[in-house]
C-alpha cells in the first residue's frame, strides 16, 4: 500500500488514482479478521494434517484425540513400581516433595476449604482431578519426570489405570480397562467442584481520608519461621 | 506450584539453620549501619570530626584514578560490576521438591526502572530450562484453519514485527503469604514478576496467514520441553467444558497476543523460551507457553493438567475455580523494603511499581499510617497497558513506627483489595492471583518488616 502511495504522489497527478488505490486497500483490510493484521505471503510452508498428526499429542478433557491401544491396572501396577513410586510413593502418598497421587477424600477436602484450613496440601486425583482423559494426557506427554514422553501408548494407559485404582477412582476395579472409549465415561469424584471464573470478585474503593478507626491488628512473621533472604547476606558474609 | 507454598511452617524450613541465617541476616544490618552510621555522623554532628574523616578519605586516595583500566571487548558481553554480584534470581529450597519443576525469583529490591534486565527474569519450569536449536525449530499452526502451516524461525523473523512493553507475572506471585507472612523480603513476596519490551510476531498475523475459521473459540500453545505445556486461551464467543460462557472480559487478550522471538531487543534467553514462545500480555504467565512448537486453533478447551490441578483456585465454598486468566491491578513498594535497613532519619522517596492485566494504571495510593490516610504518588512515565509503572513519594522519616502500603487503581476503576477483603472471597487456600495491598513495616531501629494487616 504505501508503495503505491508513493510512486502516485511522486508524479504528483492522478489525484483520482490516489484515492482508488487507497480506498481499494481499505477495503481489503476491512474484510479481513482483524484491521491490524497486515496480510504477509512468501513465508512458511503449507503443510497437510495428516503430516501433523504425529504432532499432536493432546488429549482433550472429553477423550478427543485419545489414541487407538489399551492398559490394565496390573501392567500399569509394574510400570509405577519402576518408574514413579520413587517420587510419588509407594501408595500414592508422594515422596520427596513430590505430588500425591491419593490426597484426602474429597468430601473431606471440600470441608477442609470450608473451615479454611490447609485443603490444598492433600491433594491428589480423587479431589482435585476432573476428566480421567486429562490424566492419560498429563502422563503420556511429561512422565516419568526424569523421562518424559518416553512410555508407550499401552504403558501410559495402563499407568493411568493403575495409579486411578491406587486412588480409589469410582469404577476403576483391579480389572479395569483403559482406553479412549473407557476413559472419558469415568467419573472422577472432584469433576462437580470444577467452576470457570466470573471476573472481578473483590469490590475495594478509593477512600482517601480517614478511612478506618480504631487501631489494626497487625501480624508479623511467626519467629518459628526460618529466614529465607539470605542470599545477598551469604554473599557480604563470604567476602 | 508445590502445595507446601502457603504451608505457613514448611517441613524442613528449620533444619536450613535458622540460627545461621539469623546470624547472616543481622550480619547484613550491622554492614549497613555502619555504612549509614558514617554518614550521619558527617551530616549531623557537629563535632563529629573522625567521621567527617573517614567519610572524606576516599577524596585522596582514589584507586582507579592512576591507572588504566579494560580494554574494549576484554568482556564480549558486559556483566553487571563485580560489586553488585550480590543482585541475582533466588529460589527458596523447601518450595518446590527440586529446582527442574520450580521457581525463582526477580530481586526487585535492586532494580530502579519498569525494565527487568534479562538475566534477572523470574523463571518458571515444569521440566527444566532446555537449549532448542533454532534452525531445526518448527513452529506447526492448524486445527480449524483454512491451511494449516508450518514455519521456522527465520520465517517468523522475516514477518511483520510487533514490539511492546508488558509486565510476565507468575500467578503464584505472593502465593506464600495466604496464610500468615512467611517471606521477609520483596524478592520473595513479589519477585514471580518481570517487565520487558517483547518482540514478534502478533498472532493475528498468523490467524489471518492460515485463515482461522470464525467458529473457532479456543487455541492452545504447546511447548517443546518435557512438560510439553499446554493451555487453552479462549477467544470471542469461548465456552467452558459445562456449556457455559467465558467472560468477555477474557476473551479478548488474545488480540494482543504474539509470538516472541526477542526481549529487550535480544533474543529470548534460553529461562525465558528461546527461540520462541509465546506470549498473551495480561494473562496469567503460565499461558505464554515457552519453547512455542504449535499453536491449535478448536472450538472448546483442552482443560489440560495445567488448568486441572496446578493454576486453579480452590474456594472457601470448596469449589475449584478455573479460567482465573487475568492478573488484576496490584502493586508494592520497592523501596523501602524489607530487604533493606532504614538509614537514618530524613529524607526518602518512596517508590515503587504498579501493573494490571487489564490496561493502564491509573492511580497509586500510598499510606504511611496502616491505611488510614492516602496521598497519591507521582506516576513515572510511560505509563502503558498490561505494564509495570513506577510511583515515587517524596517521604520524610522521623525515626518512627510506620505501617507503608500501596494501592493501585487501573483505567477500569478495579481497585486493588486488601488482604482481609479477598481472604473473605478467596479463603486461604487460593494459592494463586494474591493481589491484595502489600504492607511493610518500618520500626523504630530502622528495620523493615512484611507485615499484614488482618481486621481492615
Ligand atoms: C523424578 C520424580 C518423578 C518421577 C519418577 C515421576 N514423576 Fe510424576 N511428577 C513429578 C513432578 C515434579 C510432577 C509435577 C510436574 C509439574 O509441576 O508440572 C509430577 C506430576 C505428576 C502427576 C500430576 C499430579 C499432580 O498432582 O501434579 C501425575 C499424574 C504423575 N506425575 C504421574 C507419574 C507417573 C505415572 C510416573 C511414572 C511413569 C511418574 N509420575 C514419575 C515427578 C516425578
Amino acid at each position: 500500500m504505501s508503495k503505491s502511495k508513493m510512486s502516485n504522489w511522486g508524479l504528483g497527478l492522478a489525484a483520482a488514482a490516489v484515492a482508488l488505490t487507497l480506498s481499494n486497500s481499505a477495503f481489503a483490510f476491512d474484510t479481513s479478521a482483524d484491521k491490524s493484521a497486515p496480510k504477509v505471503s512468501g513465508i512458511g510452508m503449507n503443510i497437510t494434517d495428516a503430516a501433523i498428526k504425529p504432532w499432536n499429542i493432546s488429549y482433550f478433557y472429553d477423550g478427543t484425540n485419545l489414541p487407538d491401544g489399551s492398559g490394565t491396572v496390573s501392567a500399569g501396577e509394574k510400570i509405577y513400581s519402576a518408574q514413579c513410586a520413587m517420587c510419588h510413593g509407594d501408595f500414592g502418598e508422594g515422596a520427596h516433595g513430590y505430588p500425591k497421587m491419593v490426597g484426602d477424600p474429597v468430601d473431606q477436602f471440600e470441608a477442609s476449604a470450608k473451615a479454611g484450613v490447609d485443603a490444598v496440601s492433600n491433594r491428589g486425583l480423587n479431589n482435585n482431578w476432573g476428566n480421567a482423559p486429562t490424566l492419560m494426557d498429563m502422563i503420556h506427554r511429561a512422565m516419568p519426570f526424569y523421562a518424559p514422553g518416553t512410555l508407550t501408548t499401552d504403558e501410559a494407559y495402563s499407568v493411568t489405570c493403575y495409579v486411578m485404582n491406587l486412588a480409589s477412582i469410582p469404577g476403576v476395579g483391579d480389572d479395569f480397562v483403559c482406553d479412549k472409549t473407557s476413559l472419558p465415561k469415568i467419573k472422577m469424584p472432584a469433576e462437580p467442584l470444577y467452576v470457570t471464573n466470573s471476573g472481578p470478585d473483590t469490590d475495594n474503593t478509593r477512600c482517601m481520608k480517614d478511612c478506618y478507626k480504631g487501631t489494626e491488628f497487625v501480624v508479623e512473621k511467626a519467629a518459628s519461621i526460618g529466614d529465607v533472604s539470605v542470599g545477598k547476606v551469604q554473599k557480604k558474609d563470604s567476602q | 506450584m508445590s502445595e507446601n507454598m502457603i504451608n505457613p511452617v514448611p517441613e524442613g524450613a528449620n533444619k536450613a539453620g535458622v540460627a545461621s541465617s539469623d546470624r547472616r541476616k543481622f550480619l547484613r544490618k550491622s554492614v549497613a549501619l555502619a555504612a549509614g552510621g558514617a554518614a550521619i555522623a558527617a551530616t549531623t554532628s557537629a563535632n563529629a570530626a573522625d567521621g567527617l574523616k573517614t567519610w572524606t578519605t576516599p577524596l585522596k586516595n582514589e584507586p582507579t584514578r592512576h591507572m588504566l583500566g579494560r580494554g574494549v571487548v576484554s568482556v564480549p558481553y558486559g556483566l553487571p560490576s563485580k560489586y553488585e554480584a550480590g543482585v541475582v534470581r533466588r529460589n527458596v529450597g523447601w518450595l518446590t521438591a527440586d529446582t527442574i519443576a520450580s521457581i525463582s525469583f526477580t530481586p526487585w529490591q535492586d532494580l530502579h526502572g519498569i525494565i527487568t534486565p534479562n538475566g534477572l527474569h523470574f523463571e518458571r519450569y515444569h521440566a527444566g530450562a532446555v537449549d532448542v536449536d533454532p534452525e531445526k525449530h518448527r513452529l506447526v499452526v492448524h486445527g480449524m484453519v483454512k491451511q494449516p502451516m508450518i514455519f521456522t524461525v527465520d520465517d517468523l523473523k522475516r514477518m511483520p514485527s510487533h514490539t511492546a512493553i508488558h509486565f510476565l507475572e507468575c500467578p503464584a506471585n505472593g502465593a506464600m503469604e495466604w496464610r500468615g507472612v512467611q517471606m521477609d523480603s520483596l524478592q520473595f513476596t513479589h519477585g514471580m514478576m518481570s517487565c520487558s519490551e517483547w518482540t514478534g510476531v502478533k498472532l493475528t498475523t498468523l490467524m489471518e496467514m492460515v485463515g482461522v475459521d470464525p467458529k473457532s473459540t479456543w487455541f492452545y500453545g504447546e511447548g517443546t520441553d518435557g512438560s510439553a505445556l499446554q493451555r487453552s486461551i479462549p477467544m470471542e464467543g469461548a465456552h467452558d467444558q459445562h456449556g457455559k460462557p467465558i467472560p468477555a472480559l477474557y476473551t479478548s487478550h488474545y488480540r494482543d497476543a504474539m509470538v516472541c522471538y526477542a526481549m529487550n531487543g535480544e533474543a529470548l534467553r534460553p529461562e525465558n523460551g528461546y527461540p520462541i514462545r509465546l506470549f498473551v500480555p495480561g494473562f496469567e504467565a503460565n499461558v505464554s507457553t515457552k519453547y512455542l512448537r504449535r499453536l491449535m486453533f478448536v472450538d472448546k478447551p483442552l482443560v489440560t493438567y495445567q488448568e486441572t490441578k496446578h493454576y486453579i483456585e480452590v474456594l472457601p465454598n470448596g469449589l475449584i475455580r478455573q479460567y482465573d486468566l487475568v492478573n488484576e491491578a496490584n502493586s508494592v513498594i520497592t523501596s523501602p523494603c524489607p530487604d533493606f535497613k532504614m538509614n537514618g532519619k530524613g529524607t526518602y522517596e518512596i517508590r515503587g511499581i504498579a501493573w494490571s492485566g487489564y490496561g493502564k494504571i491509573k492511580h497509586v495510593d500510598i499510606s504511611v499510617d496502616g491505611g488510614k490516610n492516602w496521598t497519591e504518588a507521582t506516576l513515572t512515565e510511560p505509563v502503558l497497558s498490561k505494564c509495570l509503572t513506577k510511583f515515587t513519594l517524596p517521604f520524610q522519616w522521623d525515626g518512627s513506627e510506620n505501617l507503608i502500603m500501596s494501592r493501585a487503581t487501573d483505567e477500569t476503576g478495579y481497585v486493588q483489595p486488601t488482604l482481609k477483603q479477598l481472604r473473605e472471597v478467596r479463603g486461604f487456600n487460593s494459592i494463586y492471583h494474591k493481589n491484595s495491598i502489600q504492607v511493610w513495616k518500618i520500626e523504630k531501629t530502622g528495620e523493615v518488616k512484611n507485615v499484614q494487616i488482618e481486621n481492615v
